[in-house]
């Protein structure tokens, strides 16, 4: 490693390997005199799948638009995404400024056709912005993923055109924040028991309930919303500008801190009956089916938690002296970094193999949860692992690994509980045994 | 006005080299775009486009000389905003520096180009003749290491500032011309165009090829020519015959106390 300063502290026969990624890191964590340089990142830094034969390289870029797609996420991560990261995780804020980077990088409509704005991506391709923006900062990747994902993905293939024209072009420019309403103080994995109510009175429905747990929440301008009308889940897009709806004060939460949550809390909110999605009663099928999505890119916020965790350890280990040698040559770590490889890995490939075959037109229930199920506790895991090959400096703040630590929990709870999906699969291979 | 950047491919300068008989071994190397060669794109993307207006100044051509199969670095320009590319086919063999200066003056003949911006050197081989080589070819003024540039579009010259052991020295030279750029070229108001507004802070470093970029990229013309089309072939008169290691340090000795260190400085090192 070379050390290099800043452009203007460069002399005019510097040394010529600069190159920028590096030291516009070191320059921003420097300014925002936040977060520490951070020693431990540099080992993988350059190729997104450094561990990836040719053969698996092709599970996990599967076209040069993917690859392309990972390489500027990947440095769009190192470049504005780290350095803030812990500074928004002690605030428990949602950075904005950074979240409307996202939109210029056209990435808050990744799998939106292009002929309605977005990229025309696949749900590979929102694996691979989960996957890498969570290295860094899964916080922040949260409230892409509600966006985006439960959001405009969602909306998308429930609304019209005249509701994606109005809601489609400011969400996917990030100038509306969005988010997704379907958990409620007395119904999360039995959704089915949710009490929210719809009426339609004339012109418009009058929802009352509350939704709790709401990733974006705080911020957000508008929401897709489960509401039961005569009993029968139905979707709607609430905005601002519905009378008898608010958002509660931000919920405090362990980890995932560079996101915000509240409760969306509707009193005799009046929606107009044109915020309907598709038609009364067809709200079941929509959340179903975004489910698959959601499940999907939260196991990839998995494997970028692990995948970032094993890196940090793994340059520890051998930096690290103990006993007049590195720690890696003692059988005590090797078994964390060994186990901690060869589950992130087996997490990557299923997650990878699973989004091959999601999409909108195909149903994939028992493969998201499987992932999702195998997944959450492998970054939970090797998190856990790497802070404990690190010792003290990985319990500490100087580190990210205490907060990829926090951030990992929420991976077995949010978008369906392990529980939840060991239920969906028992449920789908039982079912599929009986035909 | 027509803008020719040129872009070379390298073994990714960050990881660790593989020494073998005579050379380096490159075959697990990732092959990544020449730094520099990204700050040229940038240079050329700012001078091209008046940010927060659909204008545009100038066509940006992108330009690498490559063997088949490699041209993949080339999409991510086209992404970041280049308008189209040109890839001359040419195995690694075939190409000296001066097969590679003739080809580049022979391209930017061919398109008529108005402006070459290159990188000042290749963080590989560190050869830093390409530019300059060019500009010979062509009898074209030239700006080497600029640091900013300044596009005068009345008067149809560039006045460019470089960073020198003793000071900055500002050029102006007149369009056509050839120029190389320094890293500092990438902060945020280093180019100036006259359209968009001098206070204008773009962030720091080439930009990042959006999404949208990267799907529009494959539409963008893509033009394949060989050496030949070029009128230049045959073996090349350069080639590396070695690289070798630095010797490895030798082992420093822990003194015990400084008299210890004042003996080995005097009687073994012989230094004072």
């Amino acid at each position: 490693m070379i050390a290099i300063g800043t452009p203007s502290a460069l002399g005019a026969g510097e040394i010529a390997r600069a190159a920028w990624a590096r030291w516009g890191r070191v320059i921003s964590a420097r300014r925002s005199g936040a977060a520490p340089v951070d020693r431990g990142d540099q080992v993988m830094v350059s190729g997104a799948m450094s561990t990836a034969s040719q053969g698996s390289d092709a599970l996990f870029n599967p076209t040069e638009e993917h690859r392309l797609l990972r390489d500027m996420v990947a440095e769009f991560a190192r470049r504005e995404v780290d350095p803030q990261a812990a500074a928004s995780d002690v605030k428990g804020a949602l950075n904005l400024e950074l979240f409307r980077r996202l939109g210029d990088l056209g990435l808050l409509g990744v799998t939106i056709p292009e002929q309605d704005g977005g990229a025309g991506l696949d749900a590979v391709a929102a694996v691979i912005i989960h996957h890498e923006l969570s290295k860094y900062d899964p916080g922040f990747c949260l409230a892409y993923l509600a966006h985006s994902m439960l959001f405009v993905n969602n909306f998308y293939h429930c609304a019209s055109a005249e509701q994606r024209a109005r809601y489609l072009p400011r969400t996917i420019s990030g100038e509306w924040v969005a988010g997704m309403g379907m958990t409620e103080p007395g119904a999360g994995t039995d959704v089915l028991a949710m009490t929210t109510t719809a009426t339609r009175d004339g012109g418009s429905f009058v929802l009352n309930g509350t939704k709790t747990y709401i990733t974006n929440g705080c911020e957000g301008y508008c929401f897709l919303v489960y509401a039961k009308v005569d009993g029968k889940i139905t979707a709607f897009v609430v905005d601002r500008e519905c009378a008898g709806f608010s958002t509660s004060n931000h919920i405090d939460k362990l980890g995932m801190r560079g996101s915000t949550m509240s409760e969306l809390i509707f009193e005799d909110c009046r929606v107009p009956a044109a915020n309907l999605l598709g038609a009364e009663g067809s709200g079941l099928a929509h959340m179903m089916r975004n489910l698959e999505i959601e499940r999907l890119t939260l196991a990839a916020m998995s494997v970028g938690i692990a995948d970032r965790c094993l890196e940090l350890m793994v340059r520890h280990a051998e930096e690290r002296r103990a006993f007049q040698q590195p720690i890696n040559r003692f059988g005590q770590i090797q078994r964390y970094i060994g186990e901690a490889y060869a589950m992130t890995e087996a997490a990557k490939c299923l997650t990878y193999n699973v989004a091959r075959d999601v999409g909108p037109a195909q149903r994939n229930r028992i493969g998201s949860d499987a992932a999702k199920l195998f997944a959450a506790p492998v970054g939970k895991t090797v998190a856990d692992y790497a802070m404990q090959v690190m010792g003290g400096a990985g319990y500490c703040r100087e580190y990210p690994v205490e907060r990829l630590w926090r951030d990992a929990k929420l991976l077995e709870i949010g978008g369906g509980t392990i529980e939840a999906h060991q239920k969906n699969i028992t449920k789908d291979l039982t079912r599929a045994a009986a035909r | 006005m027509k803008i020719l950047v040129t872009l070379k491919r390298i073994p990714n300068p960050d990881e660790p080299l593989k020494f073998t008989v005579g050379g380096l071994d490159y075959s697990s190397h990732k092959w990544v775009p020449n730094a520099f060669d990204e700050y040229a794109v940038e240079a050329a993307l700012r001078l091209a486009e008046k940010v927060g207006a659909p204008d545009r100044l100038a066509e940006v051509i992108v330009l690498s000389i490559c063997p088949q199969g490699q041209r993949q670095h080339l999409i991510q320009f086209l992404g970041m905003g280049a308008d189209r590319a040109i890839v001359v086919d040419a195995d690694e063999d075939a190409l000296d520096t001066g097969t590679v200066a003739k080809a580049i003056a022979a391209v930017y003949k061919r398109e008529g180009c108005d402006l070459l911006i290159a990188g000042k050197l290749s963080q590989d081989n560190e050869g830093n003749q390409i530019a300059q080589r060019v500009a010979g070819i062509l009898g074209a003024p030239q700006a080497c290491f600029a640091a900013t540039v300044e596009w005068d579009r009345g008067q149809r010259a560039l006045i460019v500032s470089r960073e020198v052991d003793d000071g900055v020295e500002v050029k102006r030279i007149p369009l056509p011309a050839v120029v190389s750029v320094d890293l500092r070229i990438v902060l945020p108001t280093s180019v100036q165009n006259g359209a968009t507004p001098a206070n204008h802070a773009y962030k720091e470093g080439a930009r990042l090829a959006s999404l949208r970029g990267i799907t529009l990229a494959k539409k963008k013309p893509f033009q394949v020519l060989s050496l030949g089309d070029l009128g230049l072939g045959g073996p090349a008169n350069e080639r590396a015959v070695a690289v070798k290691a630095p010797p490895a340090r030798k082992a420093g000795q822990i003194v015990g106390s400084v008299d210890d260190l004042f003996d080995k400085l005097t009687k073994e090192a012989k230094v004072l």
